[in-house]
């Protein structure tokens, strides 16, 4: 039976949800017993390896692939004349002029980034295809590359002929009146530029796939860590022309993903090229350095002609902002970072009056797709750095200013500027709860102390917001002819013979627990322990309930995935007590479960049955049941969140349900000497309403908050001029290990969400504020060092340095203008 | 990555264009030829060992004489293909003479792509220095030795 409603919300009576249980998936884990599609084999399978362009931008002047097939074991190649002929273009989301954008799964007739897929080579070992792939001969012409997003502006160079410019899509966001506000406004502070940089997220285990291809059947079996394969196959199967049930997905244990396995789609198709082409299973792992070059970076942002309108008393009445992302040389999930941000607006803080006037470009760099915090994290460090600026120069407390222009707990649930609800949360108190945590009230006797060492300290707080589950909707904000909206996903829960629980997931866990909490939830509502609850690992898309928007992504697990599976083992209960009720002859209501039995509540001690009995009764014992009478103990539910219509012309509507709430705090210490900045004490608060398990959420928070110090401090992909990658590997590219982790303080807090089926939020996203914080804290340190302004998001040693050579040239983009 | 030079050499601009202007005879000041083939005047290839890491990379280049006025000023483009690089340089001298005999301003445009570009100049500057720095003490060496020939 399949249910689709929008669920009331009601938090459990807490039992096993609450609890930090320990993590069911652990075990197989840390024993090396878990199970990754690189574990998968195939008889007479094949290796693949992709022939990748050495140039940022270069025309394609030939291919000649003989040398490669000539050696023994290669099973076959494949170019981009070969895909250009046998798939479409890729789906592109836009309009003009991203939207003519061609995209294909290899390189056809020009390569725009350096390591795009410019073909593929098959052959018996992994070894034996890497040796084959530099036989293949490619003569390139290069052409001028373009590593600027405002350069990119100027078309001088142009990446998509057919596009006819750099401009993937361009638009103006206005709500409220930002000019009456500036005009009002006792000081207006204009900010020339600040730079949100390139990185991306490091999970353990790269990309990769084993493709099956079913001749008869016409059928592809891909054994993946595709974190989204619903979105994947609606790319996919289009391009390679068949319909989206010929794509079977197959994920089991996947090693990370944090939005860089969402874009897999062109080395899939190229693997499914293959696996007909050969005739054989064909199997690819990204290479480490590939996975840095290529693979997907989160997108680059800068910010222009910034002017914030402050009163007197340091209120922010509005802020304008012209905003140029970069996404390098393909929208492969873009243009949506156009609009994603836009559910957090204001951020955490009151402003009614804001004017963004967005534009994304392609540049010859690597594409980008959905990386932790995707496209909120950026605007946010905007809202914080101006928060901090505004404060540096009006000689205001920044501790103060967020207190007083935080969105307070008695506004909740706030309706922002554009029509978003933040559901629920206290930002101040959270505030006071990270700076307890990091012995505020002795920070400037610690400032002298540091000062006596020769060292800069400061104090940074970053706030955030974590938004989650997605209205696919807002996509036509962008594209109004595009035929998505909402969100959905699937849980299917049965009691089996024996009496065990089965569930099944419409998400694709890669590692956030969802064995466990989803274990936790049905345990309270069926009345069982968690252990009798047997949560299929992975995901398959043939046998799993799924939905159209199923996957794990945008902090949603706990509202869609929970909900799903909250709903479905709700109608099992609800089926189990009717069973239970005929068979022992007594009312419904008078029936209880708990303990794996179902019994009459205060009746005898042998008026129960177990699980067992209840399944072994539908599934093998039922010749007694009346015909009227068929229960199935096997439900599946779709959790489908209310978001309503957005206004297309107003660019305003719900774009997400939940708000999680991050607030961090670090002190920091400075080198004059070098530059080096030491985190010497931090805290993070994370207030994500109800923790179904508080050890997950923790954990969650641990690694948000290290994605955030490695990107704030070390993890830059820098080009050169050329678009060569010059941080294309872990001695230039630095992900923080255990060594670089300052000791952290976690504090929690718990606002239910009184949108969301368990009060809980999504959450695990929130790193962006430790890139604030970082930015922040930085700043306050060189305060005596002659007030440089923070304006790029990354500040390793160099950048510091330089800001401490010569402050006057961030200053210089900084100006306030007062009445 | 551009590098460029001023080289005093003790022989005469014709004796030191008789050398660099020689394909055989620049191939011998290169360090890590393993093999020198002339296709004609203006075109040779030759197979290279750069010592980069362990094992060294192995570039196949072609060389490719652009412009030449002798005994003053000549320029050539070498093309290399290797395992993770593509090297495309441009590089030009000109000759002067000098009170100690002949004064070589030299230039060159040298571009990496591919993953061995991507290791920055951090590295390949300085490997691309030591490969100049021995191509010229070599070319010292040979234009003495030439010039001393001639002078017998």
């Amino acid at each position: 039976m399949t249910t689709v409603t929008e669920q009331p919300t009601t938090t459990l009576k807490k039992g096993y949800v609450g609890q930090s249980i320990a993590r069911r998936e652990d075990k197989r884990l840390v024993q090396g017993q878990g199970t990754f599609f690189d574990d998968v084999r195939r008889h007479g399978m094949g290796y693949v390896h992709f022939v990748r362009s050495p140039y940022a931008h270069a025309r394609i002047v030939s291919i000649d692939v003989s040398k490669a097939l000539e050696l023994d074991g290669v099973y076959g190649t494949i170019t981009g004349d070969e895909v250009a002929i046998s798939t479409d273009p890729f789906f592109e989301m836009s309009v003009e002029p991203g939207g003519n954008i061609k995209d294909y799964a290899l390189a056809v007739g020009r390569a725009r980034h350096m390591g795009e897929p410019v073909a593929a080579v098959c052959a018996a070992t992994r070894e034996l295809a890497r040796d084959a792939a530099d036989l293949v001969e490619i003569e390139y012409e290069p052409l001028p590359a373009l590593v600027e997003g405002e350069q990119a502006l100027k078309n001088e160079v142009v990446l998509h002929d057919e596009a006819g410019s750099n401009v993937v899509w361009s638009g103006v966001f206005s709500w409220g009146d930002v000019d009456q506000a500036l005009a009002e406004a006792d000081h207006v502070v204009k900010i020339d530029r600040l730079h949100f940089h390139r990185f991306a997220s490091t999970p353990l285990e790269c990309a990769g796939a084993l493709v099956e291809y079913d001749k008869g059947m016409g059928e592809w079996t891909i054994h993946c860590n595709h974190q989204m394969p619903g979105i994947g196959a609606i790319w996919m199967a289009p391009a390679l022309r068949v319909g989206i049930d010929k794509l079977r997905f197959v994920t089991q244990d996947i090693g990370g993903g944090f939005g860089n396995k969402i874009c897999l789609h062109p080395q899939y198709v190229v693997l499914c090229l293959l696996a007909r082409k050969l005739g054989r299973p064909v199997q690819w792992t990204e290479w480490r350095t590939d996975q840095h070059t290529a693979n997907a970076h989160g997108n680059e942002r800068t910010f222009l002609d910034i002017e914030v309108a402050v009163k007197a008393d340091g209120e922010m009445t509005g802020f304008k902002v012209r905003a140029i992302d970069d996404c390098g040389a393909f929208p492969r999930y873009e243009p949506l970072g156009c609009i994603i941000w836009a559910q957090v607006t204001p951020g955490m803080y009151g402003w009614r009056n804001i004017h963004v006037d967005f534009t994304q470009v392609c540049t010859n760099k690597s594409p980008v797709s959905p990386n932790r915090g995707y496209s909120r994290m950026q605007h946010l460090w905007l809202t914080e750095r101006i928060v901090d600026i505004v404060a540096a120069e009006l000689g205001l407390d920044p501790v103060e200013v967020r207190k007083r222009n935080y969105v307070k707990a008695e506004q909740m649930p706030y309706e922002t500027p554009n029509g978003c609800v933040y559901d629920s949360g206290d930002y101040a108190a959270a505030l006071d709860m990270a700076l307890e945590l990091i012995d505020y009230g002795s920070i400037e006797e610690r400032r002298k102390e540091a000062a006596e060492r020769g060292k800069l300290l400061g104090l940074g707080v970053g706030s955030t917001l974590d938004s989650g589950t997605n209205n696919f909707g807002q996509s036509t904000l962008l594209n109004p002819d595009l035929q998505f909206s909402g969100n959905n996903e699937a849980a299917s829960v049965k009691l089996d013979i024996f009496g065990e629980v089965v569930v099944t997931l419409g998400t694709v866990p890669q590692g956030q627990g969802h064995e466990t909490t989803a274990a936790q939830v049905v345990a309270d509502i069926l009345g069982c322990p968690p252990e009798q609850v047997n949560v299929r690992r992975g995901h398959d898309t043939w046998f799993n309930a799924h939905a159209g928007f199923s996957g794990t992504y945008a902090s949603q697990f706990a509202f869609t995935g929970l909900g799903a599976v909250k709903g479905a083992a709700e109608l099992l209960r609800d089926e189990m007590v009717k069973l239970a009720a005929f068979v022992l002859q007594a009312p419904e209501e008078s029936i209880e479960l708990s303990d794996g039995m179902a019994r009459i509540k205060d009746g005898p001690e042998e008026a129960a049955l177990p699980f067992m009995a209840l399944g072994a009764i539908v599934n093998a014992n039922n010749a007694f049941l009346p015909p009227d009478f068929n229960p199935t103990l096997n439900h599946r539910y779709v959790c489908r969140p209310y978001f309503g219509m957005v206004d297309k012309e107003k660019k305003t509507g719900q774009l997400t349900l939940t708000y999680a709430t991050q607030i961090h705090a670090a002190v920091v210490e400075i080198d004059p000497e070098t530059g080096e900045v030491e985190i010497i004490d931090y805290a993070a608060v994370d207030d994500c309403g109800v923790r179904i398990n508080p050890q997950i959420v923790e954990g969650q928070v641990h690694g948000a908050t290290a994605h955030a110090i490695g990107a704030a401090l070390s993890e830059d992909f820098v080009y050169d001029e050329d678009g060569t990658l010059l941080t294309a590997n872990f001695y230039d590219y630095h992900v923080p290990h255990a060594l670089d982790m300052p000791p952290l303080k976690t504090g929690a807090m718990e606002s239910p969400s009184p949108v969301a089926p368990l009060g809980a939020k999504g959450m695990g996203e929130g790193g962006g504020g430790g890139i604030h914080c970082i930015c922040a804290a930085i700043q306050n340190a060189l305060r005596p060092a002659g007030k440089p302004i923070v304006y790029d998001s990354c500040n390793p040693p160099h950048r510091v340095w330089s800001m401490l050579q010569d402050p006057e040239a961030t200053r210089a983009n900084v100006e306030v203008a007062s009445r | 990555m551009i590098v460029k030079g001023t080289k005093e050499l003790a022989a005469s601009r014709e004796v030191v264009w008789s050398v660099i202007n020689e394909p055989e005879e620049m191939a011998k000041l290169m360090p890590g030829v393993e093999s020198f083939e002339i296709q004609d005047e203006k075109h040779w290839t030759a197979k290279v060992k750069v010592p980069l890491g362990l094992g060294g990379l192995k570039m196949t280049i072609n060389f490719e004489r652009l412009e030449e006025r002798e005994p003053e000023f000549a320029s050539m483009r070498a093309k290399g293909t290797g395992v993770g690089a593509l090297m495309d340089m441009t590089t030009s001298f000109t000759l002067a003479e000098s009170d100690s005999g002949t004064s070589m301003d030299w230039e060159a445009d040298v571009k990496i792509a591919g993953p061995v570009g991507a290791m920055g100049q951090r590295v390949l500057q300085p490997i691309v220095n030591q490969q100049v720095g021995q191509v010229l003490t070599a070319l010292e060496q040979r234009v003495t030795e030439a010039g001393g020939d001639a002078g017998d």
